[in-house]
């Protein structure tokens, strides 16, 4: 196990007040904001930050930190494993988690803590367990025809000393069709584990789709790009178009141009109240690179009498 | 062998508020109070009885993002939610943009 050096993670020195590692997190929450930060791994970032500073921010879990630190913690780097006893005399009242959730938190932590985590709560109370959260990104051709998909998940487990442990179970999660980027799915009974007998909580996941080359997303409706001759164009002409669930013809409308949408109803995103699909229209030119192609391109330049620059004066 | 399970999809009417307090770890009056201050853009609730309300999955991602807000900066309510604006309004653009092929991942 790696010994984690919170300290470097918040960017503080190791004798910093309390009103410092406030300050060096708040700017570090601001820099790694998920949904803000342009880091590409802000997420995870993010993760070690509020780790760091769940230990660092609580005076009892900060004295057993730097009691450890010093003992060799500190020079350990790769291999740390904490002596036995480590934690005698201190008491962590638990100032909860800081809002993160146990499967956030590194094996050091739950190594360390774990034991402590939600102790008051386990004693007495029944209680269900808490709701997790996380994200599942998917592809959009997981929306139209259903998936199932694997799922790791970090749960916290009592290991047969009473510590707390972080173990990996993985889930086969099927995916409803229909689903789109902003929903919310949830797994019955995948959250934490239930207190004296109670029922586990529910895992929520934020759906998000991975970007796609072809279709671009916008809530329950997806747009492409749909290639079309200039005589297509112009003349109107029944087209091949392939969508998420298969290949469909579609009438182009005569004296169309670049840029064009056409609507698909109810072939978007098939939520209870399907999205639309719109094809936009895209006019590719033939290359005048044989003889053929020149003659013709300038017959239309001798006989059609057009200027697509009228508009702009010229 | 792995387990497998069935997720449920929350398409438009998820929670109550009971339901929301309890996932999102915060107690009634944090919601009552971001409800009748406008913060959760769930106005049309300011008149009826909280017991009635439900949530849908944008008032939820919303509550989790207002929540981690409030606690990070331990700002006050308002600030949060201006926050929280803005942040959904970016995610509004960058879909119109990449919608529009501008933008990329």
């Amino acid at each position: 196990m790696e010994f984690k050096d919170y300290y470097k993670a918040l960017g503080v020195s190791r004798d910093a007040t309390a009103d410092e590692i406030k300050k060096a997190f708040r700017r570090l929450a601001r820099k790694y904001h998920p949904d803000v930060s342009k880091e590409a791994d802000a997420e995870q970032k993010m993760k070690e930050v509020n780790e760091a500073y769940t230990v660092l921010s609580d005076t009892e879990k900060r004295a057993a930190y730097d009691q450890l630190g010093q003992g060799g913690g500190f020079q350990a780097g790769g291999d740390f494993r904490p002596p036995p006893g480590w934690d005698t005399g201190f008491e962590f009242s638990g100032r909860g988690f800081n809002g993160a959730q146990t499967g956030d938190f590194s094996d050091f932590f739950a190594e360390l803590f774990g034991k402590h985590m939600g102790s008051a709560r386990q004693t007495q109370h029944r209680m269900r367990g808490e709701d997790h959260h996380a994200k599942i990104l998917l592809d959009l051709e997981d929306s139209y025809h259903g998936a199932t998909r694997g799922l790791t998940l970090r749960m916290p487990k009592l290991d047969s000393q009473g510590h707390t442990v972080l173990t990996e179970h993985t889930l086969n999660v099927r995916i409803p069709k229909g689903v789109y980027t902003g929903q919310v799915i949830r797994l019955a009974g995948q959250g934490g584990p239930g207190h004296a007998g109670e029922a586990a909580g529910d895992l929520f996941l934020e759906v998000r789709f991975k970007p796609h080359n072809r279709y671009r997303i916008e809530n329950k409706d997806i747009y492409a790009a749909l290639p079309v001759t200039p005589w297509e164009a112009a003349l109107g002409a029944t087209v091949k178009a392939p969508l998420p669930d298969g290949i469909v013809e579609v009438r182009v409308p005569e004296n169309s141009q670049s840029g064009r949408k056409l609507r698909l109803k109810g072939r978007g995103i098939p939520a209870q109240t399907p999205g639309d699909l719109y094809l936009v229209l895209e006019v590719v030119l033939p290359s005048a690179a044989t003889e053929k192609a020149r003659e013709l391109y300038q017959t239309m330049a001798r006989e059609l009498a057009f200027n697509p620059r009228q508009h702009l004066g010229v | 062998m792995a387990d497998e399970i069935d997720a449920i999809l929350l398409e438009e009417a998820m929670f109550n508020l009971e339901q929301l307090t309890k996932s999102c770890q915060v107690t009634r009056e944090w919601v009552i109070e971001h409800v009748q201050g406008g913060l959760l853009h769930n106005d049309d609730f300011i008149h009826v009885d909280p017991e009635s309300w439900i949530f849908d999955s944008r008032t939820f991602m919303r509550v989790k993002r207002i929540i981690a807000i409030e606690r990070d900066f331990e700002c006050n309510a308002e600030l949060a939610s201006l926050v929280a604006d803005m942040i959904e309004e970016i995610e509004h653009l960058r879909t119109r943009l990449k919608t529009a092929g501008l933008h990329q991942d």
